[in-house]
């Protein structure tokens, strides 16, 4: 059976630039949650209780059909860095490795399915793929959703439909979120304007890297606010077919005016990144990222060469903390993983001159 | 506990700021970073949302001594937490429950997606049909509005099929 360990020796199907748009549209993300009608919520479920939900959810997601290629970690019995690792391929949430007691997640071997037991909800399934390509994740998520709904009671009613611990998840349980690299809106300072859009549109964003509300890194990620009232169908409709085009349309535009109209600047950018990045010999996580995003940018537009989108997504994800710690198999602190991670960037990309 | 770089409250962001490749930590408390533009209205997270509608939630949702057989939850507790304790709460709470629902949810209080039973239950299917019918009639009235009238028609016709399809109310 696979280990979180395993993970790191490939991409991961959603970092794989394979899915249409995926120069801006780095992923497609769909998840439902659902819970067991004849258990109380996780957080008021008592030890014996989450135990017993424990097995019985991993043991009817590994009685699923074969050809979903699961492998089931026990989080609870898990080193740090590996539950880590599993956060960074944003295959767990960050609560869920630092829960407590019995839990675990169900993970397809391509990283697209993922399914949480014991979060905040009894179940968090998640599909998960490069690009544009949310339709053909609610189909999958809804498929799974209806095999596991063949054997196990969901808590259900008529007016609030799916109930969840939290009445923001309340309905079609269904958050679906797009993952978009926004460098050119954020140099030419357009970035709030798409934003104030959203806002009204009741849609969440949020920087992807980092803690909390930052976006180091361009990386954006917008999902849908609410969860009742509207259609699966609806809510994905707004999303594949004006939400995220509108977007992903601003940021081509910016790009088409850095390329005329500013050039020198935006050479300068991704000429700087790259100077750092195969020069320096001590980089934070946010500095990585930083250049990281430039250097993506260089490389889509074709100002770089002899690099491509593959080896930089590969590098965003190998230069977090748990990843940098198991690809080079050591624990690593403070200064020694600055050090690292600059050793380790220097060598990815210079054994690719352009 | 840092501090935060403008007032001295607890801060709860923290920013690493680069400017041209120098690195600079921010610290700052939410009200600072909303009026800095670091946080925007749009991101906050979603329990957070649901914290301010539960703050703003007056005394007067009558709730006092109102518990949970099953799993013990108090009002009180989902105020804190923003988690309630079983399905059972949905309709112990459902007065207080109900405010709280509709705010987070835009105004929505009934859910229209995907049901339950599988698919081919009648209930389902009479429920997609009538969200269909739903969809179908805003768009009917967006394309009016615009004096769309070919796009009018089609729709008009759509509608006519549904609605004639056994089933539906
Ligand atoms: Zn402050
Ligand atoms: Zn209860």
């Amino acid at each position: 059976m696979m280990k979180p360990g395993d993970l790191t020796k490939q991409n991961g199907e959603w970092l794989s630039a394979t899915g249409p748009k995926h120069e801006i549209v780095i992923s497609s993300r769909v998840r439902l949650a659902r819970n067991l009608a004849s258990f109380p919520f996780v957080s008021k479920a008592s030890q014996p209780q989450r135990s017993e939900l424990h097995r019985l959810c991993r043991d009817r997601l590994l009685a699923l059909p074969g050809n979903l290629n699961l492998f089931y970690v026990d989080l609870d019995h898990t080193e740090d860095v590996d539950r880590q690792i599993l956060v960074e391929r944003h295959l767990i949430s960050k609560q869920h490795t630092s829960g407590e007691g019995s839990r675990g997640v169900a993970i397809s071997a391509d990283e697209a399915l993922s399914v949480m037991v014991n979060e905040e909800d009894h179940l968090r399934m998640q599909v998960l793929r490069s690009g544009m390509r949310l339709r053909e994740c609610w189909k999958t998520a809804d498929m799974l959703d209806n095999m596991l709904q063949e054997h196990l009671d969901y808590a259900f009613s008529e007016r609030f439909g799916y109930l969840t611990a939290c009445p923001t998840n309340v309905g079609t349980g269904l958050r679906v979120s797009v993952m978009m690299h926004l460098p050119a809106l954020k140099l030419t300072g357009e970035i709030e304007k798409v934003f104030r859009a959203a806002k009204d549109t009741h849609l969440a964003i949020r920087g992807l890297f980092g803690e909390g509300t930052e976006a180091i890194g361009d990386f954006y990620q917008i999902s849908n606010q609410t969860t009742l009232g509207r259609t699966e169908e609806e809510i994905l409709n707004e999303f594949s077919d004006s939400i995220i085009p509108r977007i992903l349309t601003a940021e081509l535009t910016a790009r088409s005016i850095l390329e005329q109209e500013r050039p020198l600047a935006l050479d300068d950018r991704i000429g700087r990144a790259i100077g750092v990045l195969r020069n320096a010999r001590l980089l934070s996580t946010e500095e990585t990222l930083y250049f990281l995003s430039h250097l993506r940018l260089g490389v889509v537009m074709g100002r770089v060469t002899g690099l491509d989108i593959d080896t930089i997504n590969k590098l965003f994800l190998q230069t977090q903390p748990a990843h940098l710690q198991r690809v080079l198999g050591r624990t690593l602190d403070g200064e020694a993983r600055k050090a690292a991670r600059a050793d380790f960037m220097r060598q990815q990309l210079q054994a690719r001159p352009p | 506990m840092k501090k935060c770089d403008r007032c001295n409250k607890p801060a709860t962001v923290h920013l690493t700021e680069i400017d041209n490749g120098i690195p600079t930590e921010l610290h700052l408390c939410d009200q600072c970073a909303g009026e800095t533009g670091y946080i925007q209205q749009a991101h906050i997270p979603l329990n957070e949302v649901l914290n301010q509608l539960l703050q703003a939630q007056s005394r007067s949702a009558k709730a006092d001594g109102l518990r949970c057989e099953e799993c013990g939850m108090t009002w009180q507790e989902f105020k804190d937490t923003g988690l309630l304790g079983c399905m059972k709460d949905y309709d112990i709470f459902a007065a207080q429950l109900q405010g709280v629902i509709e705010s987070a949810q835009q105004g929505a209080t009934r859910h229209t997606g995907k049901c339950k039973e599988s698919p081919t239950d009648p209930n389902a299917a009479v429920k997609l049909r009538q969200a269909e019918l739903n969809r179908l009639r805003k768009d009917l009235a967006r394309a009016v509005q615009r004096e769309s009238y070919e796009e009018a028609a089609k729709l008009r016709d759509q509608i006519k099929v549904l609605e004639s399809s056994p089933g539906t109310d």
